[in-house]
């Protein structure tokens, strides 16, 4: 019996291991508080992969690029795999850069990019979310802590069911996003080669 | 006076009802033996990863098509833009189709049924029992069932023309079919300012 438990425990292990707890009030409050110093960052540079799950095909659809954030209002989002496509978000407007083709982006993409790219530049400078648009709560987990956000109002429950922030335990970073739509399916966004407060040229965020 | 007025709307009447769509250069329809056509998304083990690039009522969107069978004649389609937002996921059978997500944007009844018009087209296998006589030079075999017309080169179905009434409603181009497997296709409608261009994506289709 004792060698049937030890065996049960050590195969749950690594579950436990990855399992999500909600955080106390005072974890919260020193969460919050060591994500302030993350208010020094200025810019940050990083790749990322982008994964599209669905719950029809078994391999994810997989994109690749970089991204861009300069504080207070610059990001650029840009694809380099499997095909090249550029966002950015500058001074209120989004434009995108299809292949040498200029446009505003449209309704569709511009919802969701507005969010994301609003929520990596809270998330990058440890802001506090609006508690009237998202329902907030903070998990920990060994490697790292999450910070999870439901959608509050109808128009944005319609295309978003629930984002996730995961954040790294070294560097309280942001080092993945995902967000759910109310179907189930989900994007996974994981950031790579973070590089923070390095110098970013004026031509990343022109066409 | 009224007898005469009564038997011209009767007669214009039966022009229009009886009125059908003549396939160009086409001088009858003959009988030939039970034909198999389209059967290029029938294989439920494939699933086929396509770029996308709509352009529908002069608004671009670009994206991932992700197209699987299901069943020989159930498919389950796909569109996600850039950004990994699911802007529709239908499956479509012959006489119907369930909607499994939609953007509130195209959640409208007419768009709802021109998308699952469009690729049922596109991915449903059909059996024809009729074709098109030309006269005078060679021309390619042109197989008919019920309101669309399959154009055949070298032994595959080079397009397909949907009509209603009198009109070509829309049209389905492969373009390069390698192996069974189209590795282009472009979609042009008639009816509707909308162009769709897809291009398979190996790498991340299950093939």
């Amino acid at each position: 019996m004792i060698r049937k438990l030890i065996y049960f425990f050590c195969c749950m292990l690594p579950y436990l291991a990855l399992a999500q707890v909600q955080m106390s009030p005072a974890e919260v409050s020193a969460f919050k508080k060591s994500l302030q110093k993350a208010k020094e960052i200025k810019t940050l540079e990083t790749d990322f992969v982008q994964y599209k799950h669905m719950s029809f095909i078994k391999k994810p659809v997989e994109s690749t690029g970089k991204l861009y954030v300069q504080h207070p209002d610059r990001l650029s989002w840009s694809y380099t795999s499997p095909f090249a496509y550029k966002m950015v978000f500058k001074a209120g407007k989004v434009l995108i850069n299809d292949q040498g083709k200029r446009q505003s982006i449209d309704v569709s993409n511009s919802k969701q990019f507005e969010k994301i790219s609003h929520l990596v530049s809270s998330a990058i400078r440890g802001e506090e979310y609006n508690e009237k648009e998202f329902a907030v709560s903070y998990l920990k987990e060994a490697g790292g802590s999450t910070i999870k956000l439901v959608p509050k109002t109808t128009d944005t429950k319609r295309y978003i069911k629930e984002i996730s922030l995961l954040f790294s335990g070294s560097d309280n970073l942001v080092r993945e996003i995902i967000l759910r739509e109310p179907s189930g399916d989900y994007t996974r966004f994981v950031l790579k080669n973070r590089k923070i407060n390095t110098k970013l040229h004026d031509s990343v965020f022109n066409f | 006076m009224i007898r005469f007025l009564i038997f011209s709307l009767y007669s214009s009447f039966l022009l229009v009802s009886c009125a059908v769509y003549r396939y160009p250069e086409a001088v009858g329809m003959r009988e030939s033996e039970m034909k198999e056509l389209n059967t290029y998304y029938i294989d439920t083990t494939k699933a086929f990863v396509y770029r996308a690039k709509v352009n529908a009522f002069k608004q671009d969107v670009n994206g991932t098509l992700l197209v699987k069978a299901l069943a020989a004649d159930e498919h389950r389609i796909a569109l996600v833009s850039d950004f990994g937002q699911t802007l529709f996921d239908l499956t479509i059978s012959p006489d119907k189709d369930v909607v499994h997500f939609i953007m509130p944007d195209l959640d409208k009844k007419f768009i709802r049924k021109e998308i699952a018009g469009i690729f049922r087209t596109m991915t449903q296998r059909t059996f024809a029992s009729s074709a098109l006589m030309f006269s005078g030079k060679q021309h390619y075999p042109v197989y008919v069932s019920n309101d669309s017309y399959y154009l055949l080169k070298q032994r595959e179905v080079d397009r397909i023309t949907k009509t209603k009434g009198t009109k070509e409603r829309f049209t389905v181009i492969y373009n390069d079919v390698n192996s069974g497997i189209p590795l282009g296709v472009t979609v042009e409608h008639q009816q509707l300012p909308i162009t769709i261009h897809l291009f398979l994506d190996r790498n991340q289709s299950t093939l």
